[in-house]
């Protein structure tokens, strides 16, 4: 209890001022019979960064696949709780594939489809139901621009897109993601299979794009959430253990268990 | 122990061990690449010990003894194709046998033989029907009489399959369309006493160093060329017996003089035979024209060794006769890719979306583990049982008959779990991650497998897709019971007809030909070699254009 309330303290502080793009209300989440998930709460703001940190099995990437609806790909998980994207239950009043449109997600390994740069870009776009040749340029070369690699990948465009480099092949992702037109972005540890310098590339890349995106960022490195996110959400065991503005996490944390984690005493 | 001497243990370790299995891959390849260059290099060279009963010995003019003077030459059209030459007994079979002959029996393609003589008027007429016929019989109805030389010429170079004669003068000046093909016809009569059995061993054949070796002298017992413990005693003509005088030393070559002594010679046909009756131990050579009882005398019988080509492009151009005895195979080469065509566009689709179901859909429960049981059961289950259940289910009890469509649905029966199981395991190894990315841009699962999924397991789906063709082609057990082995061209869903692997199997099990058995052995490695490059190829494509 003593908890919720230090929450909803610091998300009255910021209410006032930023729009709030998802809601997480009471949310659990289980395997079976394993509780993975604890009555979660937290407001993810628009056009921010939110960053999820927290040692490893604590559920921040069960806990960013639920809000687009990608667990429901596993068997045997089941949820209770609300998460509302503007306002409405995507659990209840959401087709997942509507969603997902409107949520996308980047994953901690770049998973390109083996097929060419160009096919990976326009594959949304075409199972959404653009066929125009001259549309589909368009939203490539936008879209590629938008994850700053067009300049590096325009001459490639119809090579293979498993024959281009980690770092690349991840901003491909990110375009990939963007290609849609999505409103959130949700990103899986985007960075940690990644070198420093494609890191910083993407580090710039999430900066940039936070003007028009929604982001949720998952990572495992407190430096990057530091860097790149506005409000930091900390995960211990299932438990959002404390969420507020960047700075204040990681220069007053109140709850000790936060301090405990960003001072190097256990992670 | 010291940790030098550790060291060296561990080196010697790694080299028994590197030895040992250097050799087992040494022998695995020397192992399977004998067995495929044996089957091809049979396939290419005919190797057969034929008996004859005619001596090595060949005539390109051969002159009867009653007309020395009008030697004639036997011409056949080019299309025949006669590797070397003819003997008498097949020249006298031909031209009196009471059906049209074919030139299957001796060169193998399925062409009848059109039988031309000179009208007897001629001296060479007279001189060709004495040493084809032997004065024994007349030509059958199908022998053709032109009288002379040009108008032979003329008839045989026009006539497929033809075959004449014509005075040897004019064999100088052949047209392109017909050629020239020596006789064999030396017989060698012997005394009964040489073929009779003796503590178990009998004379067999002879072969043609024999022969010399006892005209020249250097043999003088049967036991020396594989009879029994008897003195040879060699009977010739004698110069004083006309042409017959010749037969010696044309058997003999330039290279061999006759024996100085031994040699019992004689003048006339009539002494010679009364010489061979008589005296134990007796070998002569005459004109096997000249033996009137052919059927009931001893002679010798000749061993040849024939090395040939084997398979060439007309065994693959033409259509088999006489169950494959004459012909070639082309109309079973062409079932067999119909075979393999209407088997994959039955169990291609069922399979693979079959695996998709049990990957992407199904339950991944007890039901699945039982379907993935029963599956790998039937990749398991000998073919002839598969063979069995056509039998009964689609010939008999659906009615199909034997034929292709019964073949084709219990072939599809049993390469259905191949398929099943290699697009299975080649769908489970699309990494998971494909997956998410593209239901996480809203795509639907319907999308994604068919977008993402399968594209990424075509070259899996594929390996699996020639391991069923591989064993189409090579299966024998089922089709013999449901597609019979009619070896015309297949003609529609009913009609039986005849694959590879199934006409190797009859050719083999019927004793038609060895040779061609081997021949057929080699098509089939061929078309599997071809079958797997290309999909290799097409593989590597596929990845290359994946990237991977």
């Amino acid at each position: 209890m003593e908890r919720y309330n230090a929450m909803n303290i610091s998300n009255e502080t910021t209410d006032q001022e930023k729009k709030i793009k998802i809601t997480v209300r009471d949310l659990d989440l289980f395997y079976g019979d394993f509780q993975a998930l604890h009555k979660l709460n937290i407001d993810i703001a628009d056009q921010e960064v939110t960053a999820l940190i927290g040692p490893s099995g604590c559920g921040k990437s069960t806990f960013i696949r639920t809000l687009n609806r990608m667990n429901d790909v596993i068997d045997g998980v089941h949820i209770t709780g609300t998460i509302s994207y503007e306002t409405r239950d995507i659990y209840k009043n959401y087709d997942p594939i509507e969603l997902r449109k409107k949520i996308g997600m980047v994953f901690q390994k770049p998973n390109p489809f083996p097929m060419s740069v160009y096919d990976n870009v326009a594959y949304g776009p075409r199972i959404h139901g653009i066929k125009d040749k001259r549309t589909l340029d368009e939203i490539v070369e936008r879209s590629l621009k938008q994850a700053a690699i067009w300049d590096e990948i325009k001459d490639r465009l119809h090579k293979p897109a498993l024959g281009i480099s980690g770092g690349q092949q991840q901003r491909l992702c990110i375009a990939r993601v963007l290609a849609v037109e999505p409103d959130v972005v949700l990103m899986d540890e985007p960075t940690s299979a990644l070198d420093p310098i494609s890191t910083s590339r993407i580090e710039d890349l999430i900066d940039e794009l936070k003007k028009s995106y929604t982001i949720v960022i998952v990572t495992h490195n407190m430096q990057q959430a530091g860097r790149i996110s506005d409000t930091t959400a900390f995960f211990l065991n299932g438990v959002i253990e404390e969420v507020g503005a960047t700075e204040q996490i990681f220069f007053s944390p109140t709850n000790p268990k936060t301090e405990a984690y960003i001072t190097g005493k256990f992670g | 122990m010291s940790p030098l001497s550790q060291t060296k243990k561990a080196h010697l370790q790694e080299g028994i061990a590197k030895g040992i299995i250097w050799f087992f891959v040494v022998l695995t390849i020397v192992i399977l690449a004998w067995i495929i260059l044996y089957v091809l290099y049979r396939g290419f060279v005919s190797i057969n010990h034929l008996h004859y009963q005619v001596t090595d010995t060949i005539e390109t003019a051969a002159a009867g003894p009653d007309h020395p003077a009008y030697p004639i030459s036997m011409i056949i059209q080019r299309k025949v194709r006669l590797k070397d030459d003819l003997t008498s007994a097949e020249l006298f079979e031909m031209y009196t046998k009471r059906r049209q002959p074919n030139w299957g029996d001796i060169t193998g393609q399925n062409l009848d033989v059109e039988l031309f003589a000179l009208t007897t008027e001629s001296e060479e007429g007279t001189a060709g029907a004495e040493i084809i016929l032997a004065n024994r019989e007349n030509y059958s109805k199908h022998v053709t009489l032109e009288k002379d030389g040009e108008a032979m010429i003329k008839a045989v170079s026009s006539t497929p399959g033809g075959i004449g004669f014509i005075p040897s003068a004019m064999v100088e000046t052949l047209p392109r369309s017909v050629k020239a093909v020596p006789i064999r016809r030396i017989a060698a009569p012997v005394n009964a006493s040489v073929k009779k059995i003796v503590e178990n061993v009998q004379i067999q054949t002879i072969d043609n160093d024999d022969l010399l070796a006892i005209f020249t002298g250097k043999v003088k017992n049967w036991q020396e060329v594989g009879g029994i413990d008897l003195p040879i005693r060699p009977v010739a003509y004698s110069q004083n017996a006309g042409i017959r005088g010749d037969i010696l030393n044309l058997v003999l070559g330039e290279n061999n003089e006759p024996a100085e002594q031994g040699i019992l010679y004689v003048d006339t046909p009539e002494v010679f035979f009364e010489t061979i009756d008589s005296l134990p131990g007796a070998i002569g050579m005459t004109y096997w024209e000249d033996v009137k009882d052919i059927d009931d005398r001893p002679m010798i019988t000749f061993d040849r060794l024939e090395v040939r080509q084997n398979l060439d492009w007309h065994y693959l151009v033409e259509a088999p006769a006489r169950s494959g005895k004459w012909g070639g195979i082309s109309t079973i080469i062409i079932n067999t890719f119909f075979l393999i065509l209407f088997t994959l566009l039955f169990s291609t689709p069922i399979g693979v979306l079959g695996a998709i179901y049990m990957v992407e859909y199904a339950k991944q429960g007890r039901v699945i583990r039982i379907l993935r049981l029963g599956t790998e059961t039937l990749a398991g289950i000998p073919s002839i049982v598969f063979g069995l259940f056509g039998f009964i289910f689609f010939v008999g009890m659906l009615g199909l008959g034997i034929g292709f469509i019964s073949a084709t649905l219990t072939v599809t029966m049993m390469i259905l779990p191949t398929i099943i199981r290699t697009s299975e395991e080649a769908l489970k190894s699309v990494p998971l991650s494909f997956r998410e990315g593209s239901l996480a841009l809203g795509a639907t699962k319907l999308q994604t497998i068919a977008k993402v999924v399968v594209p990424a397991a075509t070259p899996g789906i594929l390996t699996g897709i020639i391991l069923a063709v591989g064993r189409t082609v090579g299966e024998t057990a089922v089709l013999i019971y449901t597609l019979g082995s009619n070896y015309e061209l297949v003609r529609g869903p009913s009609s039986s007809a005849r694959v590879l692997s199934l006409h190797l199997y009859n050719l083999f099990s019927e004793a038609i030909s060895f040779d061609r058995s081997f021949a057929t052995g080699a098509i089939l490695i061929f078309i599997i070699l071809l079958v797997n490059y290309s999909t290799t190829s097409l593989i590597g494509r596929l990845n290359k254009k994946a990237g991977k």
